[in-house]
């Protein structure tokens, strides 16, 4: 049986590029901290808000921080090929441009899933499994969809336009630790917090992300949380757009 | 003395090293002619990386099912940016081509569905030689079967059976350049394009590729080819096209290139016995007297060798001489015109005097 063109891209992009080292740290990291830090910090803090422990609290945030995971994955896919010329190769085959977007959008998504599939099973033993009904499931899972679109378009978007590895992977980087220690994955924002962070924290798209997975599995979804979710559809739409007018404008052959 | 001379002459031997094609060019050029055979047509192709600033111009030419059209030229003169347009990696600025008769600003997935491009820029995925190989075919649909057994071919008849664990990026040069082509020869195909496939191969893999891509188009395939050893060219190639400065500046089979653009000859006289000083002497003044177009480019004893415009001229006259003073040559070879030398004189002319920026020979 013959794939569709854009399932063979995502399976080609699981089997190539990525080592088993670079998974284990991407993936091993979140559930190092989850485990550990989580682990720690229970003892120093007795409750956050509506999670009750500390480690209740982080779950929830760091797997909506797989969004991330899955973006960051699925940039280093795109930036490889383009390294090792494979997008040329690519595109001079049976495929669409197009098609090749898809793919690692896909690719990100995936991963995504991957790693919140990771998390819950590392979290499993130390929270035990949350009472979730089936909407607030699709809600988180829709919130990691939207997430991975805006991330991994976001970062696709940045791949196509620039033609250094350093480059791309130290913006990558510092984008990445930004995002998620600047956003309520870690910590929750309250009045305490000096009013410029409150702001960047909250203009994290990161943020929405958290606080809706940390909502659902708080059965506290509410409108808001819509809102999160409307704004975040919006943000994946724009960096979807960028990510395709950056494909318009690829320009191919070596990079450093 | 009349009767000696044609005894002799019968014996000279003509030095042909550079027409032991792996394929007879007649023939297969002839089939081109055909509209329903040809799979690419040029059609006045340009592409400019900025406006106005042409890296190929006017590039008209056709490739033939079953053909091998070799692309030569400098570096610089537009080779591999005919490649990446040909291959819809770029969009053609003006002009266009046909794929399979199809307008190349048109073409799509099925169209590239049908060829193969080896680039010359190295490509390659994180996983093993045999994966990489196997992982491409699956990008093409091949079935799993199928690509085993072809991975096995490949891993065997380029020689990568020994490194078949390891990573390319590992690889020799040599090496990574025949996983290249091996890869790409997981797919079936009509047109492939090779954008300098032999770089940093040693001449052994060189001839066994070439064998095998010159098998390949006996069988139908088509076959594109940018090569900077034009001696290869001439082996494997049905029809070159010489590119400068993204002109082309001719094109035709590799003979014709070398009968219009060969330029001087070597001819090769050996005598029986020594010449004397004197009788060197007096065949350089008769040969002066009798025509011009011939330098003297070696002179000995026993051997003497000219270049010349009209080698056929020089052979006759040094027959006359050596049997007017009854001394029997032994042998009088005139070696052909190499490719490269054609390219050179080709290449070495202004391009302002051909108007057109072209040379139809085909």
């Amino acid at each position: 049986m013959k794939l569709p063109p854009v399932v063979r891209l995502v399976v080609r992009n699981f089997a190539a590029n990525l080592d088993p080292i670079t998974l284990l740290v991407m993936f091993g990291q979140p559930a190092f901290l989850i485990a550990i830090l989580g682990t720690m910090f229970n003892q120093l803090i007795p409750t956050v808000g509506a999670s009750g422990s500390y480690i209740a609290f982080l779950v929830p945030g760091m797997i909506a921080s797989q969004m991330i995971t899955g973006a960051v994955l699925s940039g280093r896919v795109f930036w490889l090929d383009r390294r090792w010329a494979m997008v040329e190769q690519i595109f001079s085959g049976p495929y669409l441009r197009a098609e090749y977007l898809a793919a690692l959008l896909l690719t990100a998504l995936l991963f995504s899933l991957v790693g919140v599939g990771i998390m819950v099973l590392v979290a499993l033993p130390l929270v035990g499994l949350p009472a979730l009904s089936l909407f607030e499931l699709g809600a988180i899972l829709g919130t990691i969809a939207l997430g991975s679109l805006f991330f991994g378009g976001l970062l696709i978007a940045l791949g196509g336009r620039i033609r250094s590895a350093n480059l791309y992977f130290t913006i990558q980087s510092l984008l990445q630790y930004f995002l998620i220690f600047i956003s309520t994955v870690y910590y929750p924002v309250s009045s305490r917090t000096p009013e410029v962070l409150r702001a960047i924290v909250y203009a994290n798209p990161l943020t929405y992300a958290a606080n809706t997975v940390r909502d659902a599995f708080t059965n506290r979804f509410g409108s808001g949380d819509l809102l999160a979710g409307a704004v975040l559809a919006s943000l994946a739409a724009v960096a979807f757009g960028l990510a395709i007018a950056s494909f318009r404008r690829l320009e191919l052959g070596p990079v450093q | 003395m009349p009767g000696r001379a044609p005894k002799r002459i019968s014996d000279m031997e003509r030095n042909t090293t550079s027409n032991d094609r792996y394929v007879a060019p007649s023939g297969s050029a002839a089939s081109v002619g055909s509209p329903r055979d040809v799979v690419l047509r040029v059609d006045r192709l340009g592409f400019a990386y900025t406006p106005g600033r042409f890296a190929i111009r006017n590039l008209e030419f056709e490739v033939g099912r079953g053909e091998v059209f070799g692309l030569l030229g400098r570096n610089g003169a537009g080779k591999t940016t005919t490649v990446r347009v040909l291959t819809t990696l770029l969009p053609p600025t003006e002009g266009t081509a046909y794929l399979f008769g199809k307008d190349l600003r048109r073409c799509g997935r099925s169209e590239r569905a049908r060829m193969g491009v080896v680039l010359q820029a190295e490509s390659l995925d994180f996983v093993s030689v045999e994966r990489n190989l196997t992982l491409y075919a699956f990008l093409w649909g091949v079935p799993r079967e199928v690509a085993k057994s072809r991975a096995e071919e490949m891993l065997a008849l380029f020689e990568l059976e020994e490194v078949r664990e390891r990573k390319p990026w590992g690889l020799s040069g040599g090496e990574r350049r025949r996983f290249q082509v091996a890869r790409e020869l997981m797919h079936e195909m009509e047109l492939l394009f090779l954008d300098e496939p032999t770089v940093g191969l040693d001449a052994l893999t060189r001839r066994r590729i070439l064998d095998y891509l010159a098998g390949r188009a006996r069988r139908g395939l088509s076959i594109v080819f940018t090569t900077h050893i034009l001696q290869e060219a001439d082996q494997l190639c049905h029809r070159i096209g010489v590119l400068q400065n993204g002109r082309l500046r001719a094109h035709g089979p590799p003979a014709e290139i070398k009968r219009r653009y060969r330029g001087a000859r070597t001819v090769e006289a050996e005598f029986e016995r020594a010449l004397s000083n004197v009788q060197q002497h007096d065949l350089l003044a008769t040969l002066t007297r009798e025509g011009r177009g011939f330098v003297p480019t070696a002179v000995d004893a026993g051997v003497i060798a000219f270049r010349a415009d009209n080698a056929e001229d020089l052979v006759a006259q040094i027959s006359r001489w050596a049997h007017a003073i009854d001394v029997d040559v032994v042998r009088i070879s005139v070696r052909e015109a190499t490719l490269e030398e054609a390219f050179v004189n080709l290449v070495s002319e202004d391009p302002a005097a051909d108007s057109a920026g072209r040379s139809e020979l085909a």
